[in-house]
């Protein structure tokens, strides 16, 4: 899904979040690059050498040789070692988005108790008007709540993202037109989830900055029923990693090569583009 | 909000670069931040009284940079930097005594500055212990240059740095008590500049005010 990477204002250094920013849950967590953008399995375990290890708090040693990166299902044990291995820029900004979660845990958790409150004086019937009703339908599991906290950011951190609330303020917005951030606080399954996280990305798109070839007026148009051909072909890739590899290095080609060009061209649609590219060479 | 290039201590980069690092404090995304960043690292690695006010200029455009558009490539950028001259800091203290100190006092002085929600960098905290506990080994004790750096950065930011980690603090100086005793070969300065530290510490962070007169008045003769 979305490797919007034309709306990125952040260059190389993003690749490794565009590897993580793939739809398929599966691998949300799978850092198989380095911040550089080069495969990390032969990289070095730690930037922390031997000696340093007694002083990591409360986790192990990695023996010499061992991976820095490997594909898990998501779960919390190793989303927290990556982390850990992570480059020093990586790990401030996830501390930093650490804090930002527990303060809006904090905030929920007040502003919760109120809302339950008020809703019980009132006794409304509606359940789509307030965000969380009750305590049962908080999500308050922390592990989850940083993920999808990450997941907001990739969307919020893009060009479209910055267009849109410059150009739509909160009070204007529409149910239904406007895109609106996904509540993390409320309970979803896994899947429903990322589903509306794919739909609210999609539909930011509309506030993608402007292109030459005129790709942007192309993806206004798509309704979102259409877009289920469009994901079928993800899906359609038997492993998605290899082909990821492979496209990610023709998009950096396509990046440097068409640079101005193609600021507004997803990166999906540059696949195909390249692929087929691919096949005809 | 007045940002005189004095505050920044700028002075000693060439003028060209005194305007780029100028914009960059105020429209951060119309610059190369990572270039911005490589600058502003390679002159405090040299610049020994640049190294001691780096972070501010550092945190300055941090700031700006994260209002201007929610980014922080200049954060990141300059944090993989540090990262990467820490990794090596054994090597680069064998090549340059004055290089080496100059890379403490600069990552202590971003400690000072960046923070995140106010708090210290979490990431940034075991390797500065690491250093410092470096500079309270017996061969650079010796040296009255790192001695000098250690009792600065510890008068900076050794109270911070105990309220994230004491333990770790109380190892270090466990380290400087033994230096202070029992390390031959020590310059009377260098066991002042030790005496000092170990008392300030245990003042709590400050020095009493008679503790202070001994140590910085001029004591007639």
């Amino acid at each position: 899904m979305s490797d919007w990477k034309r709306d990125r204002r952040r260059g190389a250094h993003s690749e490794e979040r565009e590897s993580r920013s793939v739809g398929l849950s599966r691998w949300s967590h799978c850092r198989k690059r380095g911040v550089d953008g080069n495969l990390r399995s032969s990289s070095k375990v730690d930037g922390r050498e031997k000696d340093n290890d007694r002083h990591i708090e409360g986790s192990h040693r990695y023996p010499d040789g061992r991976h820095s990166s490997f594909t898990t299902p998501e779960s919390t044990g190793p989303v927290t070692r990556c982390s850990q291995q992570a480059d020093w820029g990586s790990q401030v900004e996830d501390d930093e988005m650490r804090r930002d979660v527990h303060r809006d845990m904090q905030r929920r958790r007040i502003l919760g108790a109120e809302v339950t409150e008020r809703e019980r004086k009132t006794s409304s019937g509606s359940s789509e008007s307030n965000d969380s009703k009750e305590g049962d339908n908080i999500e308050t599991d922390e592990a989850v709540l940083l993920r999808r906290q990450k997941q907001i950011n990739y969307g919020k951190n893009t060009l479209a993202y910055d267009r849109y609330i410059k150009e739509v303020p909160k009070h204007m917005r529409q149910a239904g037109i406007h895109p609106k951030t996904p509540n993390k606080f409320r309970k979803y399954s896994r899947r429903s989830w990322d589903q509306q996280i794919k739909l609210w990305k999609v539909k930011l798109h509309a506030w993608d900055p402007p292109s030459e070839n005129g790709l942007n007026e192309v993806l206004d148009n798509i309704e979102e029923p259409d877009l289920g051909d469009v994901m079928d072909i993800e899906l359609d890739f038997p492993s998605l990693a290899d082909s990821q590899n492979a496209s990610v290095s023709l998009r950096t080609h396509l990046l440097s090569v068409e640079d101005d060009d193609c600021l507004g061209t997803p990166v999906k649609v540059q696949r195909t583009e390249s692929t087929v590219e691919a096949d005809m060479a | 909000m007045e940002n005189s290039s004095d505050d920044y201590r700028i002075q000693s980069f060439d003028l060209d670069t005194q305007v780029l690092l100028k914009t960059a404090l105020k429209d951060p995304n119309s610059v190369n931040l990572e270039k911005v960043c490589s600058i502003i690292v390679d002159q405090s690695l040299k610049d020994q009284v640049f190294s001691k006010e780096a972070g501010r200029i550092c945190y300055t455009i941090v700031q700006a940079e994260a209002k201007q558009n929610n980014g922080n490539v200049f954060r990141r950028n300059l944090l993989n930097r540090l990262q990467q001259e820490f990794k090596g800091r054994e090597e680069t203290r064998a090549r340059s005594i004055q290089e080496w100190v100059c890379y403490v006092t600069f990552i202590c002085n971003i400690f000072d500055y960046l923070k995140v929600n106010n708090m210290p960098m979490v990431a940034l905290v075991h390797p500065v212990y690491d250093c410092l506990m470096r500079l309270a080994n017996p061969d650079a004790l010796m040296n009255e240059e790192e001695v000098d750096c250690l009792v600065l950065q510890l008068h900076r930011i050794g109270e911070q740095l105990e309220k994230v980690n004491s333990q770790r603090m109380d190892e270090l100086f466990f380290l400087l008590r033994d230096g202070f005793l029992l390390q031959e070969g020590l310059t009377s300065m260098a066991r002042l500049l030790l005496l000092e530290i170990l008392e300030f510490r245990a003042g709590g962070w400050m020095l009493s005010s008679t503790a202070h007169k001994y140590y910085y008045s001029e004591i007639a003769d």
